[in-house]
């Protein structure tokens, strides 16, 4: 599997089997976590047939600023709760009773999109800004605890920054490979129409001069100018959205993958070496093996 | 550069055909102890010099003979970042499995990256001629599985990013 | 600390994996993995493109081949493009290759969560070589760069799982442990496995499936043969209990037919047609080959009970008493309707015809009346019984003191694997 997924599995099946049972519905208590930190916890209270997802996200803050509020309210409607419940910054009530004639594959595929959804919020706001030839300012999420997204949108494009920071001297190297590569693909014709984008080890680039950033040893940023095209109102534009919040995850899953690979490799030449040193060992002919008597 | 793979090499063989000619010698520190010379270093006179057989200032092979045993540390070649940590990788995964390769050290001999020690225990159940066979050819298949898992990282990159970036399009 | 550990059982048949703090686990899965190269072949070049999907378009691709693969269930859906390997035999990991892809996608894809902010929670068999420890210290901490790494022995999580607030928490009991191929009897003591008084018995659930479907062939003709497998697999797990005496059992069968026998529905899964089963008599014949096995086959004589008796026999003598009054049962082919009624039962025959043979040899030997205290037999039940070493793993990663038993990073990179050879039982002095 190359690219990750952008629903939450775990979700969608536990949506999907509350939502199509047939039988009375029982207590749940049901505590996940997702990417970048972010924890779930679905469960019943008074009522088993009500059901409270809330979410925890630390940069939730930050997109509320951005008109995260909104982007849930309009996707979820009346399930968006003003008040989210205590240690979590956003909670869906969902009551089962209630969904007689709804669409229910596509709440519960909407539901496990939550995260995907609250992050959504600033990259709208950057793409409404450029329709409208206008210039946003930095938009900045700390969606992690030393990593963060920048968003800016510009009167022509809409430029998505990443800070990323690897905490393992191997990760950084390979990181770096993965990057240039990130940036030379262009080249290649059947990606031309693909976002550019720019990579800059430790100086932070032009836009981000002014937030005083860190430039220590194992930081990097990644630049990805998107273009009109990139993000056209409707599918395109979704898809746009929740691909490039997966970037950062998708980076390290692959560099993952590839460490996973050298130990393949490297254990296929175990094999070989110990073959190799095996033929260093004579047949012992059956005259002289051991023989123990007793006497 | 590869024209000096070869005589490298053989300089390597020779000299370790030499310096494998080891005999039982039991310490003569602790009674009834048997260890190798080279690790314990007690007894000066049966330590013999040491060689350093150098390609470039990259790439040496250190040999250090005693009566009884003999180590051999290898520095491999690593070109940039990306081969010091593929290297770096690849000799600590060897070093676990230390115990099923017999020969080979748990911990590399300082300012090298690998190291072996042969004692005359194995040289009495093992051919030497083989065992000098393996040390040569270990050289050079490192060297060659380094490269090539710097190319397929390479490789790997291309196709994550192109993987990636086509979904825009 | 607030992100939750992970905890992963690997079993030989199913992968039962979640997060902690949870009653059930997220995801159960058959340990199986499917690659494009065959079972232990090896690996081709440009292996035709004619799955559907693009991305596995792009893996067959010069350079990325190893990602193209699926696990658990998509893997036995693409059974018939992929080649199908099961990483796990008998409880161990025979190939780390396999091993590593399988849990890079249950990180990832099933349960997307970042190694690198998580703690984990694995699980052995007993009797588990070190090096193997070592080895899942390496892919974990090296590949996946994860917080810290416990592993523990799954029958003393099973033990950890039958701890109720009524009991004493303790983690000296019997294990029986019956999955679908090998039901295995495991004596702790003080959380510490008794590796030399282990039994393995070679009757279990699917050895109960098949002995059902031949009950059926024998009986019913309106099962189609493809299908008998499932079927016998379906009314074992719906329909099977364990009866205290047989002859009794087939003459209430007998005297009522109509209230015991039950009718089932099936659909042929091919066809869709519906068709009927009469259950009967295999409803208690399944399950009582644990206690008479000698109705299935003859090549294992000894019934349970028994076996259990030997097991702690076998043990040190002051350990007995607590191994007979914690029989903990684990596993989906000990969740059999009143299993640990019958096994109860048994057992204290077992103990009670021993101790009056030593009560009457002391009489006639040495003159003396003996009065012995009674040996308390108790098997255990409970709720989690069928995934009951995930949800003690579950119950243990979610405890403060957790985080101080694991293996962090820190130490890994200190030290070496070789720190994962010892893991530290819950509550030992040590």
């Amino acid at each position: 599997m190359i690219l990750l997924e952008e629903r939450n599995r775990i979700l969608e099946e536990t949506f999907r089997e509350r939502f199509n049972r047939t039988d009375e519905p029982e207590k749940l208590f049901l505590t996940i976590h997702d990417f970048d930190g972010v924890s779930y916890s679905v469960e019943t209270k008074d009522s088993k047939s009500v059901l409270f997802f809330s979410m925890s996200m630390k940069c939730y803050p930050e997109l509320r600023a951005y008109g995260a509020d909104h982007v849930l309210y309009r996707e979820y409607g009346s399930l968006f709760q003003q008040t989210p419940e205590p240690g979590f910054e956003v909670t869906l009530r969902i009551d089962e009773t209630q969904l007689g004639g709804v669409d229910k594959e596509a709440l519960i595929k909407k539901l496990a999109l939550l995260k995907r959804n609250a992050l959504a919020a600033p990259f709208e706001a950057a793409f409404q800004a450029q329709s409208e030839g206008q210039q946003t300012n930095i938009m900045t999420v700390n969606y992690r605890e030393r990593e963060a997204i920048y968003i800016m949108g510009f009167p022509d494009r809409v430029t998505v920054i990443f800070s990323t920071q690897f905490k393992e001297e191997t990760d950084q190297i390979f990181g770096k490979v993965f990057l240039q590569e990130f940036v030379d693909a262009r080249r290649q014709p059947a990606i031309q129409n693909a976002p550019q984008v720019l990579y800059s080890p430790r100086e932070p680039p032009l836009e981000l001069r002014g937030l005083r950033l860190s430039d220590a040893e194992n930081v990097g940023y990644v630049t990805f100018v998107l273009f009109p095209r990139h993000f056209t109102p409707g599918p395109i534009r979704e898809e746009t959205i929740s691909r490039i919040q997966l970037f950062r995850d998708y980076l390290h899953y692959h560099i993952k993958a590839s460490k996973a690979y050298m130990h393949s490799r490297m254990r296929a030449r175990v094999e070989s070496f110990l073959k190799v040193l095996n033929r260093a060992k004579p047949e012992k002919p059956d005259d002289q093996k051991e023989k123990k008597t007793f006497g | 550069m590869s024209n000096t793979l070869r005589p490298y090499l053989t300089a390597v063989r020779a000299t370790l055909t030499a310096a494998m000619c080891l005999e039982n010698f039991s310490s003569q520190v602790v009674e009834r102890h048997n260890k190798p010379e080279i690790e314990a270093q007690t007894t000066k006179e049966s330590l013999l010099t040491p060689v350093v057989i150098s390609r470039n200032e990259n790439e040496k092979v250190l040999i250090e003979p005693s009566i009884n045993s003999l180590r051999i540390s290898i520095k491999i070649k690593q070109a940039d970042d990306l081969e010091r940590v593929l290297a770096h990788m690849f000799t600590r995964f060897l070093m676990m499995r230390a115990e099923n390769f017999v020969i080979l050290r748990r911990k590399a001999i300082q300012g090298y990256d690998i190291s072996f020690l042969i004692t005359n225990f194995h040289t009495e159940a093992m051919f030497k001629h083989k065992l000098v066979d393996f040390i040569i050819q270990f050289m050079e298949e490192v060297d060659k599985e380094i490269s090539e898992m710097k190319l397929s990282i390479n490789a790997r990159a291309r196709i994550v990013a192109e993987s990636y970036l086509s979904q825009f399009s | 600390m607030n992100t939750k550990t992970v905890v992963i059982d690997n079993g030989t048949g199913y992968t039962k994996m979640g997060y902690a703090g949870n009653n059930d686990p997220q995801f159960i899965i058959p340990t199986v993995i499917a690659t494009r190269d065959g079972p232990g072949g090896t690996q081709t070049s440009g292996a035709g493109g004619q799955s559907k999907q693009a991305s596995s378009n792009i893996a067959s691709k010069r350079g990325i081949e190893d990602m193209d693969f699926y696990i658990g269930d998509e893997a036995m859906a693409n059974s018939l493009t992929y080649g199908v390997n099961y990483p796990v035999r008998h409880g161990q990991v025979e190939n780390w290759d396999h091993m590593e892809k399988f849990h890079q996608a249950c990180i990832y894809q099933y349960l997307r969560c970042e190694p690198e902010d998580h703690y984990f929670l694995l699980t052995e068999p007993p009797l588990n070589a070190p090096e193997n420890r070592e080895y899942t210290a390496e892919i974990f901490f090296e590949s996946f760069g994860i917080k810290g790494l416990y592993i523990g022995v799954q029958a003393v999580l099973a033990l950890a799982a039958s701890w109720t607030s009524k009991r004493e928490q303790t983690l000296t009991g019997t294990v029986i442990d019956s999955g679908d191929g090998v039901t295995h009897v495991i004596p702790v003591a003080e959380g510490y496995v008794i590796g030399s008084s282990i039994k393995h018995i070679p009757i279990a659930g699917r050895d109960i499936t098949y002995f059902v479907q031949q009950l059926l062939r024998e009986r019913e003709n309106s099962i189609p043969p493809e299908e008998s497998m499932e079927v016998a697999k379906r009314i074992k797990e719906m329909y099977s209990y364990v009866c205290p005496r047989i002859d009794k059992e087939f003459a209430k069968y007998d005297a009522e037919p109509l209230k015991w026998f039950k009718k089932c529905e099936f659909l042929h899964s091919v066809t869709k047609k519906p068709y009927t089963v009469d259950v009967g008599f295999e409803r208690f014949l399944g399950p009582e080959i644990f206690f008479n096995p000698e109705i299935a086959s003859s090549d294992f004589l000894t019934p349970l009970p028994e076996v259990v008796d030997q097991v702690i026999q076998s043990c040190p003598i002051d350990t007995r008493r607590g191994l007979y009054k914690n029989i903990v049962l684990s596993g989906g082919s000990t969740m059999f309707k009143d299993f640990n009624r019958r096994l109860e039962r048994d057992i204290q025959k077992l103990t009670s015809a021993r101790l009056e043979m030593s009560a009457l040899s002391a009489h006639t030997s040495l003159g003396q009346n003996v009065t012995q205290k009674e040996i308390e037999v108790n098997v255990v039940q409970h709720k989690r019984q069928r995934y009951a070493v995930w949800f003690g793993g579950s119950l243990l990663a979610d405890t403060a003191e957790f985080y101080s038993y694991c293996h962090t990073k820190a130490q890994y990179e200190e030290y070496g694997p070789s720190i994962a050879r010892y893991n530290k039982v819950f509550g030992s002095v040590l």
